[in-house]
């Protein structure tokens, strides 16, 4: 396993962000970069791996790949819904949001389609809670959530995977 | 009243470039003030009377005095973008669509803290954000603002943005560094302070963002005239994040002297309660601040209409008043049950604590699991009073305020509507389908007459 040279450079510019001797503050966007290039979630050789280009003991990696809920441990669907459920998007929907997506998809929270399509995952505020209810996809939120945008939005990945 | 200084020229079209941001006036503070000499800058802020957004409302002209300067020491700004407080969304919009006022204000702060290489820490889930301030960064830098010899004085600086990874925690100044150095977000037990110890042992100054947004006009019409703008300690303008059940939910700026009924019934801001619904109650500064009553809300305990304010929303204290906190406004209609919506919160900070303070790390779990009890019919009338127990060792004993945090909404759900807890309790059926309602929160509030 390898970042390609293209993802090494960028892997360098990270690192010179910060001070010489420094370069373990590289390792939370790091860990972001290798999630993305190896499969959506971090896999004990790639943390392994972000350990090595950086010089620090495994341990730092999982210490810190365990403690920030945006990083994966297990593998994930192509497409994860994290829908927000705090106060203020509960107050405005987020539940039966929630529920409708669990039964379009037919699966609970924390799980994963059987086409390895979708995971539904809940999260806590997402910093949005005036477009509540909303989810994040990807790098981007979808807001102001109501049953027929979801059915787009799945639409929607269906048709970009195939 | 609505006084727009940092949103003035949000709407511009194109202000997002740098070519459209200058144009309308940007980059004036940086050259201003980089003529001056850094203490003067400083001092400018101080007259200002700023104090911090982010929710502790710290002055900030006094956290930047604080600042150590030790020979050949490098030291930092570093931005607080790390906007997670449930109600909150204020930072987001403002780097979204005018990035660069952010930029130009940390231009200028960097500059009055002789820091030549400053960081913005955001939230990870705000990915597409960063690409923004990224675009904004080479737009200064491309245009001589930032990199080496800025406008030929000789003062150089670099910033970067550093994107965190989910963890509310973060938001705390002392965990947010630790971060920055890749650890988790474990927050320091202070002292030392960052200003004397902060990133990699380098004095540090950590700003919210629309604190440090707020320097370039500070710097552009001068402190003196920033100061006239609001009210007492309540200088300049704030930006409130207002969510909930209102007719238009969004991010607006106001200067303080407005009422909090104006605020939500005004058609310049919340445009009131949405689907013609009546005003329940309130958490006016973002999840932490204590929740109340409709009627305390608008009133303060001595009968006075309630104003936009750091000093009048703590009017009365904790026992009658709140908290501007980072200005996350929620609001909560009549259909509303604070018993769940408590417990929403009480599972959020759960999930948030980092672990490293037993009352913290124990207490948030127990209250989550206490509330979704009494939320599910499953309540005794004891563990409102083991909710106020718990709140209460919590409340102060734990390293951060995230603890305190944690403690306020709960004891403030159960000092203001621990009638609505008792009904759940007694009503374990019909609680699952309905609700208490209004019942006496919106009550004109009895004022004794002084004898």
């Amino acid at each position: 396993m390898r970042f390609t040279d293209e993802k090494l450079i960028e892997v360098e510019a990270i690192i010179n962000r910060y001070p010489d001797g420094k370069h373990k503050s590289a390792l939370l966007p790091i860990l972001h970069l290798a999630q993305e290039e190896f499969g959506g979630w971090l896999d004990v050789p790639v943390m392994d791996y972000v350990a090595h280009i950086l010089k620090i003991e495994p341990i730092e990696v999982y210490e810190v790949a365990s403690f920030y809920s945006m990083y994966n441990l297990k593998p994930v669907g192509k497409y994860m819904f994290e829908v927000c459920q705090t106060g203020p998007c509960m107050i405005n929907g987020s539940d039966d949001i929630i529920a409708y997506i669990k039964e379009k998809l037919n699966i609970n929270v924390g799980e994963t389609t059987a086409d390895g399509m979708f995971t539904l995952k809940t999260v806590e505020c997402l910093g949005a809670c005036g477009y509540a209810p909303l989810m994040q996809l990807g790098k981007h939120y979808k807001e102001h959530l109501t049953k027929e945008k979801v059915d787009t939005i799945i639409e929607a990945c269906r048709a970009k995977a195939n | 009243m609505a006084r727009k200084i940092l949103l003035e020229k949000a709407h511009v079209e194109g202000i997002r470039t740098y070519e459209v941001y200058r144009r309308e006036g940007g980059y004036r503070s940086v050259e201003k003030a980089l003529k001056m000499a850094q203490a003067d800058v400083v001092e400018e802020v101080k007259k200002s009377g700023l104090r911090g957004r982010g929710g502790a409302g710290f002055p900030t002209g006094l956290k930047w005095s604080f600042i150590a300067k030790p020979e050949g020491v490098p030291r930092h700004l570093v931005v607080n973008a790390d906007e997670s407080e449930p109600g909150t969304f204020k930072d987001r919009y403002l780097m979204e669509f005018i990035p660069h006022i952010l930029i130009e204000g940390m231009i200028v702060s960097s500059y009055a803290l002789g820091s030549n290489v400053s960081y913005i820490y955001i939230r990870g889930e705000y990915a597409w954000i960063v690409n923004i301030l990224e675009q904004a960064i080479t737009e200064a830098r491309q245009n001589g603002f930032l990199g080496k010899n800025i406008l030929g004085t000789g003062f150089d600086c670099e910033i970067y943005v550093h994107r965190g990874a989910g963890a509310y925690i973060c938001g705390e100044e002392t965990a947010l560094i630790e971060s920055l150095e890749g650890k988790r977000g474990n927050p320091r037990i202070k002292p030392p302070f960052p200003a004397v110890k902060g990133v990699w042992g380098r004095p540090t100054v950590v700003n919210n963002v629309e604190t440090i947004a707020a320097v370039v006009p500070i710097i552009n019409d001068g402190g003196d005239e920033y100061a006239k703008i609001g009210v007492g300690k309540s200088t300049g303008t704030k930006l409130m994040s207002a969510c909930g059940n209102i007719n238009k939910p969004g991010v607006y700026e106001i200067d303080m002297t407005i009422s909090v009924e104006d605020f939500i019934y005004g058609d310049a801001y919340c445009g009131g309660i949405a689907n013609g619904k009546k005003l329940k109650a309130c958490i006016p500064g973002g999840s932490s601040v204590p929740i109340l009553p409709a009627n305390l809300l608008l009133t303060t305990a001595k009968g006075e209409k309630r104003l936009m304010n750091y000093e009048s929303l703590s009017d009365g204290g904790f026992a009658t008043g709140t908290m501007m906190g980072s200005g996350g406004f929620i609001v909560l209609d009549e259909d509303q049950c604070i018993v769940k919506h408590t417990y929403t919160l009480a599972r959020f900070y759960r999930h948030e604590s980092c672990g490293q303070c037993s009352p913290c790390r124990e207490g948030t779990g127990w209250m989550e699991k206490i509330l979704l009890n009494i939320e599910n019919g499953k309540g005794k009338l004891s563990d409102i009073d083991l909710l106020w127990d718990i709140q209460g060792k919590i409340e102060g004993n734990t390293i951060c305020p995230l603890g305190d945090a944690a403690a306020w909404p709960v004891a403030a759900a159960i000092r203001h509507f621990r009638d609505e807890f008792e009904w759940h309790v007694k009503n374990p059926v019909e609680c699952l389908t309905s609700n208490y309602g209004l019942a006496h929160y919106a009550d004109e509030i009895h004022v004794p007459v002084a004898v």
